[in-house]
């Protein structure tokens, strides 16, 4: 496509960008203030417009330390419900898990009156709220910007929040990842990770010792209250090594797993602002976010490892201020393409030299992080222009629909396809059902593997789209349901037969912007039945009928005729609101005659209704 | 390397095509060219600087004026500038506001219908002092009358008013085709100006073509163009000082001094806003797509504006560097004026204030040598600081203004961004054919089909009897494929600025709109979406139509809305539905609807907008118009028209 000669690397751009605003410095300094002054807590401060919460890295963990590596199913520990939106999983995919130690720390916080005072006051005063934490703290800060974020959608707040976390470990595993995207949240969480500080890295090495991690905690404790504290508290230099080589080799087995086979347990979650001495860069793949955290740490040592996990400090001043200077090249020949030279900027600021033998797979990996950044407006664009070329297919359908619904058989499109004959007309639509289905198979198929823009379900385009197909095509499905006697094999369609991805379409209809009210009187009947299973329900009233005729158990029957009876007055709502389509009342569809042999039924019984008198209303008194 | 080889040519052809146009001036007489058929003296801007710097002296009059003697003549019209904060910042933390339309009926983006936004307190000032409480409008007609050439002028916020002035000049002047005397007239020539509008403002601007008419002198360090990158809040405690030095300043050059303290403190808030704006704007330019970008922007309150017109850097040591580009722009201002060592603070945060008032020298000296370069091709700058032959004269400019390689490759970027919207008009310019022919169909062999039945296109496409319905049907929603991707781009500004003002896709839109559009509509009612989302007009029009409706009326200078033929059966939908219900014609405010209808009915008949299938007697319209009350029908004017 000729995109890759004219294209930029923009990591180091946006770095530059989030350090030319004080939303940085002005986190770290809280931060600073809050591990010394609040330890195990909280401190609140408004700064022009913009409410700041910082949660102290002097956090001790329950019962259970960061190291155990304990995930528990977030849903189960929901117990207050305060994280909504990250229960709804995609089917085939492991339930959202974050760490219990560190989940419960923060529901702890949570509930405290304290903590509730101070949140609704900052609530109440400032439009956008940052959340920020260093250490253990930027972990309880990523939890409460997630339950801020689930209650601010419950309550359709515009208010924007934002997590910013200095060197923090992972909070929970790649569902969790996935499901803060999906919710269009990947935006809002920012993490700044030194080139060496191990504790972001930690908990992708299965446990590590737990004496030696302890020693670890406490001296950064001791070190955040007064560096020379931290003296006390030193760690030997052997097991200071052993951690080193512990995580640089856990992390290289999944780092170079690759995005196939998710091995670890922990996925980083947001952005990640990687920076050194020279600058920094930001990356948003997940992947790459490993990848970089595995290479920056080889060029680390034992001592950095440790140390790093202190100096966020300083880091941040010299972000801060890089903008005044032009920033002098330290490679001699400058690559001529955009590109090439985009991603030398961006190993600069690293602080890694050409020469290094990280710099190809860091280079790698900054061209991958960008591939899979552009992949989903790309793909986006793609499917407008497919959408567009599979538009006549839908038209030939609306066509037959609407022949069928005129000709003289009055059988409408659905009973029309159920008994079609070899004529080349149904299997023309056929085919076209088909290609129908298999593009929107393939759009799910994308959204599912997040090749699709985040917000891809929420453009009206697309929910529209889905909504008219579904409405138009899925009585054909069901019709070819019924029509094959797939029922008898599988169960009736409801149940068993519907495809996946009108469940889904239900749910981008259900979930899209309603504007205004919809309780609109419709004149005349609709263009198309407003629920799309109507043929479904009414091919399992038919059975029902069927049943009823040779049922002889009183409390099956009883059953059958409260089903039946819930189909009625259902469908009588449907006509009654005008929501089904012409052919659904035409004289000889599949409903219109159930309802005839149904009247015909009733009025028999009715005959009857000495023998049955408990069934002549309708209820059943058993 | 065949870039480089291309390269090479392109500057080779450039440099001979200069010296031709040197060369065919006449002798001693050394000329500006700023390219897009603007040339100007050397003379002339001298003057103009002298007079825009000298009107600080009368900043009680709203503006002064020079006639100067020549072939035609020419009027300056030089404005003062103004030295409280209010005079720059009304209210809001960037002071900017919504366009008045009614003085600058252009400066909007027309499909989007967005207004551009402009310095509230230059639109102010413009408006009380210049146009309403002074005799400039009679100065400008009596200029007009006169044929004389016209020039607007004024350094730092004076520049600003000139601009202003400017655009009045060509809403009223030049709009209207009454004046047109040469390709370099108007002008204005501002030396130091602020940013004065937002994006909107800067493409509006290019899709006239009259970005041209504006040039801006710029020193290399000077502060003011770059101060209104920062919000008012960010500078307040010094911008007072600032400004107090630059009033002394304008009245007495030598005794004018400020505390090396404020003056960096200034400088270094200013910088940090500007680095907040360039650094956005390249990642967005540079098609970033990480979320946090957009996240983070509802934390720090960006600034709107943007630069636009023709640039002139001066670099201090005699060059003159030429740039349109509104991007490479907004980039320059802050690249250029970054440190090249920490040192430098205190020196360049002098610099910063004193440059704001080096341009008569400046530009004398620099007119002496007249050594232009020209930042183009953009896309292909040179990367690094060490040059290499073939480019060296463009590399040395870009020494000269102290841009690193991330400077550069910011200005790549802009230079890319307008390539790929060049390249995006180029593919849409391709589907022309398959436009033309999908609507080929439509008029030629659908019309003709729906004649035979006796019906018009509409009231065939909304029974959809035949097969030819479904043909025609396939026809619309191709149609509507190839403008929906149109109207993507436009609403993402991914097509050159001009394109909503060419005449060829105006045209081709206007006829798409009156052919496509009732296919539309029809298939709206003929589906009752009416009932599910509400009436055609309110809810259920595709952007496709009112974009091309407001290019059509854009162009014609017609009030908006007013060319809405092309919904004229909706218009008889929800007539119909009217008049059907309890009350009916009987009420007055339905009775004017129809009225008004069928005036128009009549107007459109006569000016071919609408075809005289509408009175077919199968046709909707006219089953609708045969049910309104006998007084009626014997007294319309449609009664006339449908027999004639």
């Amino acid at each position: 496509m000729g995109t890759e000669a004219s294209s930029f690397e923009t990591s180091e751009m946006l770095a530059t960008f989030l350090a030319s605003t004080p939303l940085l410095s002005e986190s770290w300094r809280l931060c600073n203030i809050s591990n010394t002054s609040t330890p195990r807590g909280f401190l609140v401060e408004q700064i022009g417009d913009v409410g700041y919460i910082a949660f102290s890295g002097n956090q001790t963990v329950g019962n259970s330390e960061p190291s155990c590596r304990n995930l528990v199913p977030l849903m189960e520990s929901d117990g207050n419900a305060l994280f909504i939106p990250l229960h709804r999983l995609n089917e085939g995919e492991e339930p959202v898990m974050v760490h219990a130690g560190l989940l419960q720390l923060f529901l702890s916080m949570h509930i405290s009156a304290s903590f509730q005072n101070q949140m609704l006051a900052l609530m109440e005063k400032s439009r956008p709220i940052v959340i920020t934490g260093h250490s253990l703290g930027g972990t309880v800060a990523t939890l409460c910007t997630l339950w801020l974020l689930s209650y601010f959608q419950s309550v359709s707040s515009p208010v924007q929040v934002l997590c910013i976390t200095f060197g923090s470990p992972m909070l929970g595993n790649e569902s969790l990842s996935k499901a803060v995207l999906r919710e269009r949240w990947g935006g809002n969480f920012c993490n700044v990770v030194s080139k060496h500080d191990i504790m972001p890295r930690m908990l992708f090495a299965p446990q590590a010792s737990f004496t030696q991690l302890h020693f670890l905690l406490q001296y950064w404790h001791l070190s955040m209250n007064c560096p020379r504290f931290g003296m006390l508290a030193q760690l030997h230099d052997e097991d200071k090594a052993d951690l080193f080589r512990l995580v640089l080799c856990h992390l290289e087995v999944i780092a170079q797993a690759g995005e196939e086979v998710a091995k670890s347990l922990f996925w980083p979650l947001g952005s990640y602002l990687f920076c050194s001495e020279e600058g920094a860069i930001c990356v948003d793949n997940a992947v790459s976010v490993i990848k970089m955290m595995h290479l920056l740490l080889m060029t680390g040592s034992p001592y950095s490892c440790v140390e790093d996990h202190l100096k966020y400090g300083d880091y941040v001043e010299k972000v801060s201020l890089q903008y005044l200077n032009q920033g002098s090249f330290m490679q001699a020949d400058i690559p001529e393409s955009s590109y090439e030279s985009g991603v030398a900027i961006s190993l600069q600021s690293l602080g890694i030299y050409s020469q290094e033998t990280v710099a190809k797979p860091v280079k790698d990996c900054l061209k991958t992080a960008r591939r899979m950044g552009l992949r989903p407006n790309l793909n986006a664009a793609k499917l407008a222009v497919s959408l567009a070329k599979i538009n006549p297919y839908r038209a030939q359908i609306e066509w037959y629909k609407a022949s069928c619904d005129e000709s003289d058989d009055h059988m409408g499109y659905y009973d029309c396809f159920k008994l079609r004959d070899n004529s080349k007309k149904g299997a023309k639509v056929n085919l076209n059902r088909h290609k129908l289905a298999s593009f929107w198979n393939n759009v799910i198929k994308m959204l599912d593997n997040n090749e699709l823009p985040y917000d891809f379900n929420r453009r009206a385009k697309w929910v529209n789209t889905s909504q008219f197909y579904k409405l138009l095509v899925e009585p054909l499905d069901i019709a070819e349901y019924y029509r094959t006697g797939m029922h008898h094999v599988k169960g009736h369609y409801l149940k068993q037969g519907r495809e996946r991805r009108y469940e889904i379409f239900d749910r981008w209809w259900r979930e899209r912007k309603v504007s205004v009210d919809e309780n609109n009187k419709r004149s005349k009947l609709a263009s198309l039945t407003q629920d799309s299973c109507f043929w479904a329900r009414v091919e399992e009233a038919r059975e029902w009928l069927d049943n009823i005729r040779s049922e002889s158990d009183p409390r099956n029957l009883a059953l059958l005729w409260e089903n039946i009876d819930a189909f009625e007055k259902y469908a009588r709502k449907l006509v009654d609101n005008k929501e089904v389509s012409r052919d659904v009342l035409l004289k000889n569809s599949s409903y219109n005659l159930w309802v005839e042999e149904w009247s015909k039924l009733k009025s028999q019984l009715k005959k009857c209704s000495l023998q049955f008198p408990d069934y002549v209303n309708g209820k059943v008194v058993p | 390397m065949c870039y480089k080889i291309k390269l090479i040519h392109f500057f080779k052809r450039r440099f001979e095509q200069d010296q031709q146009t040197k060369a065919s001036e006449p002798k001693g007489m050394a000329i500006l060219n700023l390219g897009e058929n603007i040339k100007i003296n050397p003379d002339i801007v001298n003057k103009a600087c002298s007079l825009a710097v000298g009107a600080h002296n009368s900043a009680d009059k709203p503006y002064i004026l020079q006639n100067i003697r020549g072939s035609p003549d020419l009027v300056i019209f030089g404005f003062p500038g103004n030295w409280s904060v209010n005079d720059w910042y009304a209210g809001e933390s960037f002071g900017e506001t919504k366009i008045n339309l009614e003085l600058f009926p252009s400066l909007r983006s027309i499909g989007i219908d967005e207004h551009a936004k402009v310095n509230k307190a230059f639109l102010q000032r413009f408006d009380d002092k210049v146009l309403t409480n002074s005799d400039f409008k009679n100065k400008v007609q009596k200029a007009v009358t006169e044929r004389k050439q016209i020039l607007f002028t004024g350094h730092s916020t004076g520049g600003s008013i000139a601009n202003l002035a400017t655009i009045w000049f060509l809403e009223k002047y030049l709009r209207s085709d009454n004046y047109k005397i040469s390709p370099s007239s108007p002008l204005c020539v501002t030396f130091g100006c602020p940013l004065t509008g937002n994006h909107i403002f800067s493409h509006a601007l290019r899709r006239e073509n009259w970005a041209r008419y504006f040039i801006n002198f710029v020193m290399r360090y000077d502060i003011v163009p770059r101060i209104l990158l920062a919000p008012v809040s960010s500078i307040l405690l010094e911008f007072q000082r600032v400004l107090q030095f630059l009033n002394e300043k304008s009245i007495n050059l030598a005794h004018a001094s400020i505390n090396s303290f404020d003056a960096s403190n200034f400088y270094m808030k200013v910088m940090k806003n500007a680095s907040s704006v360039a650094s956005h704007a390249a990642c967005n330019l540079m098609g970033n797509t990480n979320l946090l970008l957009e996240t983070v922007t509802n934390f720090i309150p960006l600034s709107p504006y943007k630069p636009f017109g023709t640039y002139v850097l001066c670099t201090g040591n005699g060059k003159l560097i030429i740039l349109r580009n509104p991007d490479a722009v907004l980039q320059l201002l802050f690249y250029s004026s970054q440190l090249c060592k920490e040192e430098e603070c205190t020196d360049v945060a002098q610099r910063t204030l004193q440059q704001h008032f080096g341009y008569e020298s400046e530009l004398q000296d620099s007119f002496q040598m007249l050594n232009e370069v020209y930042l183009e091709p953009l896309e292909q700058l040179p990367l690094s600081a060490e040059s290499t032959s073939d480019i060296a004269i463009i590399n040395a400019a870009l020494n000269d203004l102290g841009l690193s390689t991330r400077a550069r490759l910011c200005l790549r970027a802009a230079g890319e961004l307008e390539k790929r919207k060049i390249g995006n008009k180029d593919s849409i310019d391709l589907k022309k054919t398959d436009i033309e022919k999908a609507m080929k169909y439509l008029l030629e062999d659908y019309q003709l089909n729906c004649g035979y039945r006796g019906l018009g296109c509409y009231d065939a496409f909304k029974l959809q009897e035949s097969s030819k319905d479904f043909d025609a049907n396939v026809k619309r929603l191709e149609l509507a494929g190839i403008w929906d991707e149109i109207v993507e781009f436009l609403k993402r500004y991914e097509l050159p600025d001009a394109f909503e003002g060419q005449s060829d896709w105006i045209d081709l839109g206007t006829r798409y709109r009156r052919l496509v559009e009732p296919l539309d509509i029809a298939n709206y009612y003929r589906h009752l979406k009416n009932e599910d989302t509400g009436a055609y007009m309110d809810r259920g029009r595709p952007k496709r139509y009112k974009f091309t409706q407001r290019w059509f009326e854009n162009a014609k200078r017609m009030p908006a809305g007013s060319s809405w033929e092309s919904c004229f059966w909706a218009k008889v939908e929800e007539l119909r539905i009217k008049t059907s219900n309890a009350g009916g014609f009987a009420q007055v405010k339905v009775k004017e609807e129809v009225l008004k209808l069928e005036e128009q009915v009549q107007k459109w008949i006569k000016g071919g907008e609408l075809g005289k299938d509408v009175f077919l007697e199968k046709s909707t319209f006219m089953k609708w118009w045969n049910t309104l009350p006998e007084e009626h029908k014997s007294k319309s004017c449609i009664k006339n028209v449908k027999d004639s």
